[in-house]
C-alpha cells in the first residue's frame, strides 16, 4: 500500500455513523432537551440490533440517565429486576435495601439466575465429559486397530 | 418515557468560528438537514451555531432511517468545515429548546469556552487508522520465532491423545498471549511514531464493535488529532508501517474532531 493521504469512503462513513451517537460535544443542561434521548437512540439502535441479552453479554453499558424501560422496549424484552436495569454489567449490589420488596425480588431472581448458570455449567461439565468419552473410545477403537 | 416536551427547538449540528462578523449570513447551505429541513447559522459575535429548527427529538425505530438522519448529520458537519473550518461537532440529536435567539443567547453565555475549544481544535481533524494483519501469517511468524511455542508443539507430536489435548491447550493461550503482545507493540509503534505528529491519541477496543458484530478484522484501530500540515507527514509514517509484510493499513479521515470534542455544562 503505497497511497500517503487519508481516505473518505462508504464503508469508513458507516463507522462513522456509529461514532455520532457516541461522540461530539455533551452539554450538560436543562435547556438542552436531548442529551438523554441522544444516549437512547443510540442505545435502541444497538439494542435493536444485538438484542438486549448480547448486549448485556458483550458488556455494553447503557449511559447513566438511560430510560432502561425503554430500551427493553427497544429490545423487545420482559421488564429486567431493578437491579439490572441501572448498569448493564455492573454488580447490582449497590442497589439493594431501596425498598425491601425491590430487594427480596432482586435476591430471588439473582437465585434464579445463579441456578440457571450452575445448571449451565453442569451441562457444560457433562458435554466436556461426553467429549472425553467419545475421544476415549475414539481411542480405544483406534487402538483396536 | 415522557417525550420531552418544546414546542420550539433548535437542532443543534456544530458550532463554527466566523473570523470577521458578517460573513457567515453569505454562505448558502446547499446541504438540507434532517428531513429537508432548512440548515442556517445563529451567529454570535465571531461565533456561529449550525442549527435548523425542530419540535421534538429525532426518534425512530427503523434502522434504515436513523441511518438516513446521521447521514445527513454527517454532511451538514461537513460541509459547515469547509466553509468555516474545524468545527465543533454535536453529538447526534442535541436540541436546544427554544428559537434563534435562544441559541443565541446560549452562545453569548458559552462564548469563552466555545472560542477556545474552536481556537484549540483550529486547523485540527480528526483521523482514523485501522490495522490489519494475515492472520496465518502471523501465526506461521510466532511459531517459527518463539521457543516455548517450538517446545508444546514438539511435545504435543510425542505425546498421546489426552496429553496432547492438554498441550494444545496450553500452545492456544501461549499463542494467543503472543498475539496480544504483537497487537500491543503495534499500537505502542502507532502512537510513538505518531506522536510528534498528533496531539491527541485514543486508542479504540478492537474487540468488536459497539454493535456487537465481529465482522471486523482490524487488530488494531486508533484515531487521533492532527494538524491538517501534518497530513502527509502521517501519510509516510503509516506507509512504514504498512510496508511489514502481511500488514494492511486503512487511514480514513479528516473527519470533524467526534471523538475529541469537550463536555460543556451550562
Amino acid at each position: 500500500m503505497s497511497e500517503t493521504g487519508p481516505t473518505r469512503s462508504q464503508s469508513d462513513l458507516a463507522e462513522m455513523l456509529e461514532l455520532l451517537l457516541d461522540k461530539g460535544v455533551v452539554i450538560n443542561a436543562d435547556i438542552v432537551v436531548t442529551v438523554g434521548e441522544t444516549e437512547l437512540l443510540g442505545v435502541k439502535l444497538r439494542a435493536a440490533i444485538a438484542s438486549f441479552e448480547t448486549a448485556a453479554q458483550y458488556g455494553l453499558e447503557f449511559p447513566e440517565g438511560t430510560d432502561m424501560q425503554r430500551v427493553e422496549e427497544a429490545a423487545n424484552v420482559e421488564e429486567l429486576p431493578e437491579s439490572e436495569t441501572v448498569t448493564v454489567g455492573v454488580d447490582p449490589d449497590d442497589e439493594y435495601e431501596e425498598s425491601e420488596a425491590d430487594a427480596e425480588s432482586n435476591e430471588r431472581s439473582e437465585e434464579e439466575a445463579e441456578a440457571d448458570e450452575r445448571s449451565e455449567e453442569q451441562t457444560e461439565s457433562k458435554m466436556g465429559e461426553d467429549t472425553d468419552e467419545e475421544t476415549q473410545t475414539a481411542e480405544a477403537e483406534h487402538d483396536g486397530d | 418515557m415522557a417525550e420531552p416536551t418544546f414546542e420550539e427547538g433548535r437542532y443543534l449540528y456544530c458550532v463554527v468560528e466566523s473570523a470577521d462578523e458578517g460573513t457567515v449570513d453569505d454562505i448558502e447551505f446547499s446541504e438540507a438537514g434532517i428531513e429537508g429541513d432548512p440548515v442556517s447559522v445563529v451567529e454570535h459575535g465571531d461565533l456561529g451555531a449550525v442549527v435548523q429548527p425542530c419540535d421534538s427529538p429525532f426518534d425512530s425505530d427503523d434502522l434504515g432511517t436513523v441511518r438516513e438522519w446521521l447521514l445527513t448529520h454527517q454532511s451538514v458537519v461537513d460541509a459547515a468545515g469547509e466553509a468555516f473550518g474545524t468545527p465543533l461537532p454535536f453529538r447526534f440529536d442535541t436540541i436546544l429548546k427554544g428559537d434563534d435567539d435562544a441559541v443565541s443567547a446560549w452562545l453569548a453565555d458559552q462564548s469563552e469556552t466555545l472560542a477556545s475549544h474552536l481556537d484549540e481544535l483550529a486547523g485540527h481533524w480528526e483521523y482514523r487508522v485501522g490495522v490489519a494483519w494475515d492472520d496465518d501469517r502471523v501465526r506461521d511468524e510466532l511459531e517459527s520465532n518463539d521457543a516455548e511455542l517450538a517446545d508444546l508443539r514438539e511435545r504435543i507430536d510425542d505425546a498421546t491423545e489426552g496429553t496432547a489435548f492438554l498441550l494444545e491447550k496450553q500452545y492456544d493461550n501461549r499463542l494467543r498471549d503472543l498475539r496480544q503482545a504483537r497487537k500491543d507493540d503495534l499500537t505502542n509503534r502507532l502512537r510513538d511514531d505518531l506522536d510528534p505528529l498528533v496531539s491527541a491519541f485514543e486508542t479504540m477496543d478492537s474487540t468488536g464493535d459497539v454493535l456487537g458484530s465481529e465482522t471486523n478484522e482490524e487488530v488494531v484501530q486508533v484515531a487521533f488529532l492532527a494538524h491538517e500540515e501534518n497530513e502527509d507527514e502521517i501519510g509516510r509514517v503509516l506507509d512504514d508501517v504498512a510496508s511489514e509484510p502481511g500488514v494492511e493499513i486503512r487511514f480514513t479521515g479528516p473527519w470533524p474532531p467526534y471523538s475529541f470534542a469537550p463536555e460543556l455544562d451550562a
